[in-house]
């Protein structure tokens, strides 16, 4: 366990090294949450509210979305990919853990640097400029945390997957774009789940994007209360134990592969 | 000339290596085609809720979009260089590059080109005969001249503020996550701009001109005359943003401090 | 004799920030940065003329590459002037890269995915090489350097030898006057090595080409430089001949002897009367050790004497390694060469 705090705790300090990184992205945190605020007004244009939200409720929406985005979102894919192609991979097997948990944790050890110097110093910022409601409560506090957590599993096993595709693809640039691109649009960071036609709404209740974003944003915004919180936590989590299988079953593949063919 | 040879030798070795690995190129198409339906979707479900967006229909706003798709293609075909960082100043790629004699500048988006990317002129080409057939557009003979210039113009600014960004790695040896986030912020110039607020309006205007990839261009097709100063700034901007940039890079190429240490 | 190279007090200094350690200092690090310049070449000269062979070592971090990339117009240099070819490297930078030619031992030049030949076609239209030109003189490296039949394969299918001369024959395409060579060997077999150093030789005597070589194998340096230029800590510690270098600092030889009989030291000690030489025992019975200077007359003196009053069935010059020398030099410091 120690390796893996360990882990966290050098990813967390290599994110601090790079300071323009920090400047640059509460900035651009900050524009992005501005811009959908007011084209989210616009199309509020006056109506008291949408499908259940109000406009505060909406613009809360998006600013908790875009900050809890910064917790759960990573690259691993990505760098698995590339340490597969660079064949770094072959060595990870050799060493003493386990290479996907560890990609897990150098994830965690980004979000955490994230979340507390973009999310948290940005939400300050973004509450003074903007009319955004926190809840007083302390249990939505306490099932928001829950679910951020759970969201953070549910994305980072996306990516392990799409990363470990890698080994059965000659490129895997176009999956991982097209994952990003689906995670963007079916996880509620751009809309809400409930704004889509109810036909499209049944489908995602099926996939696990929405326990990525549309969960935690609507636990936050105090869109779900009573059950249906309850309800929201153990979809997150149903689809945080599914998603091992497929992962487990690939790697254990991948692995098989990489012996026979000697990397 | 000699800039066109090589970049004509370089195109035919992208398709011969491309055309090796059709697999790839299909996903990599399908991956677009999946991008600009999920901006279009957002648009449709965020009209199923409303009909106006201040004063712009659904058509004008698909149509907005539309266009913003063909500008945005040659961008990605050829100026979308957000790895620079880690590809040239990480591994140290820059150093092959400034060995050889030709602009770098040009070398580096020959070598990062992605032609596939240029399928985005024909969906944004449909996109908007789509809407501009609902909307009753009008088509005069100069039309087509006037879009050329937009587009190049859109193209050209999307290009230097992605050059200028790439530039700022000859100063700052940290790795930036800059430019996946600059896709989002390129999103909102495809609103008309009215809707934010003047920060945001001059931001998008002035400093990270994208508005001049989408709004304003369009709103010289869409008639609507009250943006058309804006409309016609389109191609001045965009060698303006572009000139700079290549300054910017050039200064910057004098600081590249070599990768390892 | 022309000069190819002239470098007046070359300097580059690196502003660098030191992180503070432990994650306190990281959160200090985000707002106040300590920074301090690092000068990773102080102030160098030296010239190299036309036709010269140069060695060019230091350890890792001596300032090796970043004069080298600053002679490359890689790098801007912090002061100092810099003449490559008659030009400065960093302003005139496009018209000067095409007068020299580079190989990066560890960076590839040619496209991953294409096949040598494809490269290579790239490369003459970005020198700009006429066809003619072109044909007579790569047809002349590519048989030189033996990879004809690899032209049509792709860079990622060869192996790091085959690689390697193809680097070099894309480094020659546009038949620079000046070549540089970073570690161009490095991890290649002795075959590939030897045919790469002849190779390096003849293009030398053919077209005076001037080079300059990094390496940390010495024996290319042996093998090809009469003249290296030695860097520790940014500064030029010896610049000469490297024979120069070899009879100064490489101490002294050792002969072996192998003796067909028991022998002791009573009877050995008369014979190195009045010489600079004494005796040590070899790690085998009957051989011993006779360390003498490096001069001519003493050696084959000591030799003299002991074959005409021993029976002999062995005699072995051991040297000083070119290796070892360097090695003490770097462990005594500077000297002043």
């Amino acid at each position: 366990m120690g390796k893996y705090i360990e882990m966290i705790r050098v990813r967390f300090l290599m994110m601090l090294a790079y300071r323009t990184n920090y400047y640059s992205g509460i900035l651009i945190y900050s524009i992005n949450i501005g811009a959908y605020y007011f084209l989210w007004n616009a199309i509020y244009g006056g109506k008291g509210e949408i499908e259940g939200l109000s406009v505060i409720q909406m613009t809360t929406y998006i600013a908790v979305a875009w900050m809890a985005r910064a917790f759960y979102f990573n690259n691993i894919d990505r760098e698995i990919a590339q340490e597969i192609k660079e064949g770094k991979v072959a060595v990870e097997f050799i060493r003493p853990y386990h290479y996907l948990m560890m990609k897990t944790m150098q994830g965690l050890g980004e979000g955490i640097f994230r979340l507390s110097f973009f999310s948290i110093p940005g939400m300050i910022i973004v509450s003074l400029i903007f009319p955004i409601e926190f809840s007083a409560a302390l249990s939505t506090w306490m099932f928001f945390t829950i679910a951020i957590i759970l969201s953070f599993i549910v994305n980072t096993q996306i990516n392990l997957l799409t990363g470990v595709m890698t080994f059965f693809f000659f490129n895997n640039d176009g999956l991982i774009r097209a994952k990003r691109v689906v995670i963007d649009l079916f996880s509620g960071l751009l809309l809400p789940i409930s704004f889509y036609p109810g036909w499209a709404q049944q489908v995602m209740d099926f996939l696990p994007f929405q326990a990525i974003s549309y969960i935690p944003s609507m636990i936050f915004t105090e869109g779900f209360t009573g059950f249906a919180v309850w309800e929201a936590i153990l979809f997150q989590l149903v689809w945080a134990v599914i998603l091992i299988l497929p992962i487990q079953a690939l790697w254990v593949i991948a692995k098989k592969r990489l012996i026979v063919q000697g990397g | 000339m000699k800039h066109a040879t090589i970049f004509f030798l370089y195109v035919s070795q992208y398709m011969k290596t491309r055309l090796t690995y059709r697999v790839d190129m299909l996903m990599e198409i399908m991956s677009d085609l999946l991008f600009q339906a999920v901006n279009l979707i957002f648009i449709l479900v965020v009209f199923g809720h409303t009909d106006m967006l201040s004063g712009w229909s659904k058509d004008e706003i698909i149509f907005i979009y539309g266009f913003f798709l063909v500008p945005f293609a040659i961008f990605g075909a050829f100026f979308n260089i957000w790895d620079f960082n880690e590809r040239y100043i990480v591994k140290g790629e820059m150093d092959r590059i400034l060995t050889r004699p030709v602009h770098s500048l040009f070398q580096i988006i020959l070598e990062r080109m992605e032609l596939e990317s240029l399928f985005g002129v024909i969906t944004g080409i449909a996109v908007m005969v789509y809407a501009g057939n609902r909307l009753d557009l009008n088509v005069s003979w100069y039309d087509p001249i006037v879009f050329l210039f937009m587009v190049l113009g859109g193209a050209f600014v999307y290009a230097g503020i992605f050059i200028l960004l790439a530039s700022i790695s000859f100063w700052s040896d940290s790795r930036t996550s800059i430019m996946p986030m600059m896709y989002n912020i390129g999103n909102y110039g495809r609103y008309p701009v009215d809707i934010y607020n003047k920060v945001i309006r001059f931001v998008l205007t002035w400093i990270l001109p994208f508005a001049f990839v989408g709004v304003y261009p369009s709103a010289y097709f869409l008639g609507r005359e009250e943006w058309y100063g804006y409309a016609f700034l389109t191609p001045v901007m965009g060698v303006a943003f572009f000139g700079f940039a290549i300054f910017m890079w050039n200064i910057g190429v004098t600081k590249y401090r070599g990768a390892g240490n | 004799m022309e000069k190819v190279i002239d470098v007046q007090s070359l300097r580059k200094d690196f502003k660098s920030h030191s992180s503070r350690s432990g994650l306190k200092g990281a959160f200090r690090d985000l707002f106040t940065r300590n920074y301090k310049v690092i000068s990773a070449v102080k102030d160098i000269s030296f010239t190299v003329n036309e036709g010269e062979m140069v060695g060019y070592i230091g350890e890792n971090g001596a300032g090796k590459s970043t004069s080298i990339k600053m002679l490359t117009g890689i790098l801007t240099p912090t002061s100092g002037t810099v003449r490559v070819n008659g030009m400065d490297p960093h302003k005139e930078r496009e018209k000067f890269v095409s007068s020299i030619g580079v190989v990066f031992g560890q960076r590839s030049q040619l496209w991953w995915d294409i096949a040598v030949q494809e490269s290579f076609r790239l490369l003459k239209k970005v020198y700009n090489v006429p066809d003619d030109v072109y044909n007579d003189h790569m047809n002349h490296v590519i048989e030189s350097l033996d990879i004809g039949p690899l032209l049509d394969k792709p860079v990622r299918k060869l192996s790091l030898g085959q690689r390697m001369r193809c680097e070099l024959a894309a480094a020659l395409l546009h038949n620079p006057k000046l070549l540089f060579l970073d570690e161009p060997t490095i991890g290649l077999d002795v075959l590939v090595k030897l045919k790469i150093r002849n190779f390096l030789k003849e293009i030398n005597e053919k077209y005076k080409t001037t080079i300059l070589l990094t390496t940390h194998d010495l024996t290319d340096i042996e093998a090809l430089c009469e003249r290296v230029v030695m860097l520790d800590e940014g500064q030029i510690i010896y610049d000469g001949k490297l024979a120069k270098l070899r009879s100064n600092w490489g101490e002294g030889k050792q002969i072996e002897f192998q003796f067909g009989e028991q022998v002791n030291l009573e009877n050995l000690q008369p014979l190195l009367t009045e010489l600079q030489a004494e005796w040590t025992k070899g790690d085998r019975d009957n051989v011993w050790i006779a360390n003498v200077v490096n001069e001519e007359h003493v050696i084959s003196e000591v030799i003299g004497r002991v074959v005409a009053a021993n029976r002999i069935t062995d005699i072995k010059i051991h040297e000083i390694s070119t290796e070892e020398i360097i090695r003490n030099i770097y462990e005594e410091g500077m000297l002043n060469g």
